[in-house]
């Protein structure tokens, strides 16, 4: 019978995915400025990384998992080594360039169920509990908490500040003696690995995945979600992956004309607010830190209450 | 050998379409240094205005200047409102808008013209020929007449006039261009209408090659006019005419001898990264 | 302050309008049937398609009466041929919306996913024409009535050797689990008719510049060409291979059943033969009228895919008035007592304990820029489907 709710739940489960993938996105483009139109490719390598140990070989989730998140960042690390040749744009065009590679891999070699995809993916079990769907959000909250906690850190570590540096200046961070290179690839390390991290939950909470779920317009997404929050800050991405991943959802009711808005709503963002809705510069984001705490309370500053109901 | 100049022609025939998306898009980031995405969706503006043009005057010739004008204007307008407020954020910032134009335009077409695709048959009106034992149709002959003479005009325009002058000028720095008396807005804003011209005519050419004109025809374009930009050197005119024409014939020989070991549109982004781990400054080197 | 409380306000009370117009409308409480399809994007001309036939049928089942004396109604969402949105949508069907059936109007990635939710929930699911063999495989609850890729890939070999004589064949394979799938069939069955295979070659979907791979087909100047494709690809195919020069007979498949195919292709369509679940030339009353009243009201020639759409509303329908009650388990049981149900897509012998459809292979020839009856495969060893 269908339990009531578990809709929400799935909403839950996915928009927590796009939360730990934009949190990736944002370590590599937000703290590290290297603009990233792959990061989909990674998403992938998560989810069949995962898909392949758990079906092919048998290894239980709880092992897989671990595993994904550490042939992703590894992979990340090659590009982000790569990365050091290029600049920004021609490394934004590799990056698609990956996208399309690793999609065709995926989809032209037997190993990885070709266009047919991989299904039988087992949802997780402890003690034997089946996580389904209201344990399984309980889990993507866990990780969340952990991505989330781990982007704190490096944030405020030296690594964060250093980071920091390389995006505003590359040279003045390596004349200061900054190792510009261990530091960027880092960063792709470990934002590729927050990409391999939702690629497995993704694979066991859908349990097939095939190619196209991979494709580049789901690494637009995801950098969409990023600069539609305010890229460079951890709350901008949550709420940018909260908004967009709701966006089908929320837009349901304009029915036809829900692409149309979305991409009309991203060109007015980024023309009348270019630096998302809670980045640092944004007006709004600088309205927010700046106002008055007795707001909150219903009392506005001025002695000027609002009218209630209007 | 019948095989190799059927290949050769067809190679030839694809080349000279990426070339001409590609040549659009390298002029543009050439004076702004924005990824134009968008440029896809006047590509396939293009091909819309041609058709329903050729389909109201019956006439190659409107179809061809009245898919060009409209996306020359096209061109402009997206230059002058959504580009130019944008020249001083970070680059990711046009590139996000960009990106959010061409999903609007999409489904814009889609909306108008509805989701299916639209025929647009030519192969009436122009004649096939043959060489040396080798098919080409009517469409494929006028494709490389049309590539041909834009290319010259192209040629023209930046190497004998102020135009060219002052393109090149802006292209080495915008503001400095500025400072000498060029009209930096008039000639960024003329590039953009030639550039996005070029994309109408080989939207045209597209539609009539194919015999297809739909809502999303632009969606591999978009990425692989990236991959051509690249591969010529970002903002080199000449380099990405010959990496277009070369990514033609180099997929088409591939799959026709090789065959499908690998998706033929992914050909051009695995050439891009091979090419950049050996000379990370494209093919002809980045003006 | 003022005004964002203010537009808030408004946009409550807008939202409130959305929400309860609709509901004070219905005055008999309609039987609501789920259906999603790729509505936006690549695949929006048969989600297109697809959802035109489900609605029409829907409306035609209420203005004539409706089903148990109450309306139906189709409750459509656009999946974007995107899985994971698939996924909300079924559980929002299930949940919100409470449809008592389901009918997928997507392809396999979508379906294959919600196929599962919608078997665990108890709603019984005819996926309209999604190939994949896991689709059947979720369980007892989901239902196919469409011909899996390997059956029509069988019937294509059947149509080559045993109809046309051929002798040798090169296969052009869409590298998605439809061609993949169209191939393997073809492959198996041309194995047993001594079909032998000159080349086979892949490409990706949305091709558009086949000239490569059919000029070195050319040289090998096969007797057939067994091109398994979508009706875009399919017009390029049939285009690439006339202007080529090239004579050997192409065969096709539901994929090239689109008055698109014919538009796109023009002359060079001429003498291509498919394999399909749609007879133009079918004269039973059901299938003509659906043929006329579609073109009439829609202003394009109608596709299999949305005939096949047509039929999976109808074949709810049907259960449900047989079943009596609303009751999903109940229309599941009807559904599999279907027998010789009277569809578009030809006469519906039943499904089997997999939830796959046994009907005749309808064959096509475009003659005069038309399908036209050709044949029909009504070879056991061809159409029964496999049960597990």
């Amino acid at each position: 019978m269908p339990e009531v709710g578990l809709y929400y739940y799935t909403l839950g489960i996915t928009v927590g995915i796009w939360m730990i993938l934009v949190m990736g996105q944002n370590i590599i483009t937000g703290y590290a400025g290297q603009i990233s139109l792959g990061h989909a490719a990674f998403f992938g390598v998560g989810a069949y990384a995962s898909a392949v140990l758990s079906t092919t070989y048998g290894v239980v989730f709880w092992l897989a998992l671990p595993a994904s998140v550490l042939i992703t960042a590894v992979v990340g690390a090659l590009l982000g080594s790569v990365s050091l040749r290029l600049r920004h744009d021609f490394l934004a065009i590799t990056t698609i360039g990956i996208n399309f590679v690793v999609v065709s891999v995926f989809l032209y070699s037997e190993y990885f169920g070709g266009s047919l995809g991989i299904g039988g993916i087992p949802l997780p079990r402890a003690m034997g509990v089946v996580f389904t769907k209201p344990l399984y959000l309980g889990l993507v909250v866990a990780a969340l908490g952990l991505a989330a906690a781990a982007d704190r850190l490096l944030k405020r570590s030296w690594l964060g500040l250093s980071l920091e540096a390389i995006r505003e200046e590359e040279t003045a961070a390596a004349a200061s003696g900054l190792n510009v290179s261990a530091l960027k690839i880092t960063a792709f390390a470990v934002g590729t690995g927050y990409a391999g991290l939702a690629g497995s939950l993704y694979a066991h909470f859908m349990t097939f995945i095939s190619p196209h779920d991979f494709a580049f317009p789901v690494s637009i997404t995801i950098l969409c979600m990023a600069v539609l929050g305010g890229l460079g800050t951890l709350r901008g991405a949550l709420v940018g992956a909260l908004l967009l991943g709701l966006a089908p959802e929320l837009f349901r009711f304009l029915r036809d004309y829900r692409m149309l808005t979305y991409g009309a709503l991203l060109v007015l963002l980024m023309r009348y607010l270019p630096s998302g809705l809670l980045g640092d510069a944004s007006p709004l984001w600088q309205r927010l830190i700046t106002r008055p705490r007795g707001v909150r309370g219903g009392v506005a500053y001025g002695g000027a209450v609002d009218p209630p109901g209007l | 050998m019948i095989g190799f100049w059927q290949q050769l022609i067809n190679g030839v025939t694809v080349g000279s379409t990426y070339a001409l998306i590609a040549l659009g898009l390298a002029m543009v980031y050439g004076v702004l240094r924005i990824l134009h995405i968008a440029h896809a969706g006047v590509f396939t503006l293009g091909a819309y205005v041609g058709l329903v043009l050729h389909a109201r005057t019956a006439s190659l010739p409107t179809a061809f200047l009245g898919a060009m004008l409209a996306c020359g204007v096209a061109g402009v307008l997206i230059q002058r409102w959504l580009y130019r407020p944008l020249l001083n954020q970070p680059r990711i910032v046009p590139l996000i808008a960009s990106i959010g134009l061409f999903i609007f335009m999409e489904d814009l077409f889609r909306l108008l013209a509805g989701p299916y695709v639209l025929a647009f048959r030519l192969d009436a009106e122009v004649r096939p020929l043959e060489i040396a034992g080798a098919a080409v149709t009517g469409v494929q002959v006028m494709t490389l007449i049309v590539t041909a003479v834009l290319l010259g005009a192209v040629w023209l325009l930046v190497g004998k006039t102020w135009l060219g002058l002052g393109w090149r000028a802006a292209a080495q720095d915008l503001g400095m261009a500025a400072a000498v008396g060029v009209n930096a807005h008039r000639v960024v804003a003329l590039n953009f209408a030639f550039g996005s011209a070029v994309a109408g005519a080989a939207g045209v050419l597209i539609g009539a090659l194919y015999n297809a004109v739909y809502p999303t025809m632009g969606s591999v374009p978009a990425y692989k006019a990236l991959a051509v930009i690249v591969l010529g050197g970002l903002g080199n005119v000449w380099g990405t005419v010959v990496a277009g024409v070369l990514l033609g014939l180099v997929e088409t020989f591939l799959v026709g001898i090789v065959g499908g070991l690998l998706p033929r549109d992914s050909i051009a982004f695995v050439a891009l990264i091979l090419m950049l781990l050996f000379r990370p400054t494209g093919l002809f080197g980045e003006r | 302050m003022r005004s964002t409380l203010g537009r808030l306000t408004v946009m409550a009370a807008l939202l409130m309008v959305v929400v309860a117009v609709p509901a004070a409308l219905g005055q008999v409480p309609t039987i609501k049937i789920g259906f999603f399809a790729p509505l936006t994007g690549p695949a929006a001309p048969d989600g297109t398609s697809s959802r035109n036939g489900a609605q029409m049928a829907v409306d035609e089942i209420n203005a004539a009466g409706g089903v148990l004396g109450r309306p139906l109604g189709l409750v459509v969402y656009d999946d974007r041929l995107s899985a994971s949105e698939a996924v909300a949508i079924a559980h929002r069907l299930i949940e919100r919306d409470r449809v008592v059936a389901v009918v997928a109007g997507s392809y396999s990635g979508p379906t294959r996913a919600t196929a599962p939710i919608f078997q665990s929930a108890g709603i019984p699911t005819v996926a309209a024409y999604a190939v994949h063999p896991d689709i059947t495989k979720a369980g007892d609850y989901v239902f196919r009535n469409s011909f899996l890729g390997t059956i029509q890939g069988k019937a294509g070999a059947y149509l080559a050797a045993r109809i046309l004589n051929a002798k040798t064949a090169s296969i052009l394979v869409m590298d998605i689990d439809f061609g993949r799938a169209l191939a393997s069939g073809f492959r198996t069955q041309a194995a047993a008719y001594g079909l032998r295979i000159v080349s086979e070659d892949t490409y990706p979907l949305g091709e558009k510049e086949f000239a490569p791979l059919l000029t070195k087909i050319k040289g090998l100047n096969p007797d057939v060409i067994y091109a398994t494709a979508y009706f875009a690809e399919a017009a390029q195919i049939v285009r690439q291979a006339k202007a080529l020069g090239i004579t050997s007979r192409i065969i096709g498949q539901e994929g090239y059943d689109s008055p698109k195919f014919l538009e796109l292709a023009g002359p060079a369509a001429e003498g291509v033969i498919i394999t399909t679940n749609l007879n133009r030339d079918d004269t039973r009353p059901v299938a003509q009228q659906f043929l006329g009243r579609y073109k009439a009201r829609f202003g394009i020639d109608a596709d299999m895919v949305g005939a096949s759409s047509y039929d999976a509303v109808r074949i709810i329908a049907a259960a449900i008035e047989k079943a009596g009650v609303v009751s999903p388990p109940r229309i599941r049981d009807q559904i599999y007592r279907i027998a010789n149900f009277d569809g578009v897509t030809g006469i519906i012998r039943g499904y089997n304990k997999l939830g796959e459809v046994l009907k005749t292979v309808q064959v096509q020839i475009v003659r005069e820029g038309r399908f036209r009856y050709f044949a029909v495969i009504d070879d056991p060893a061809v159409i029964t489907p496999p049960t597990e």
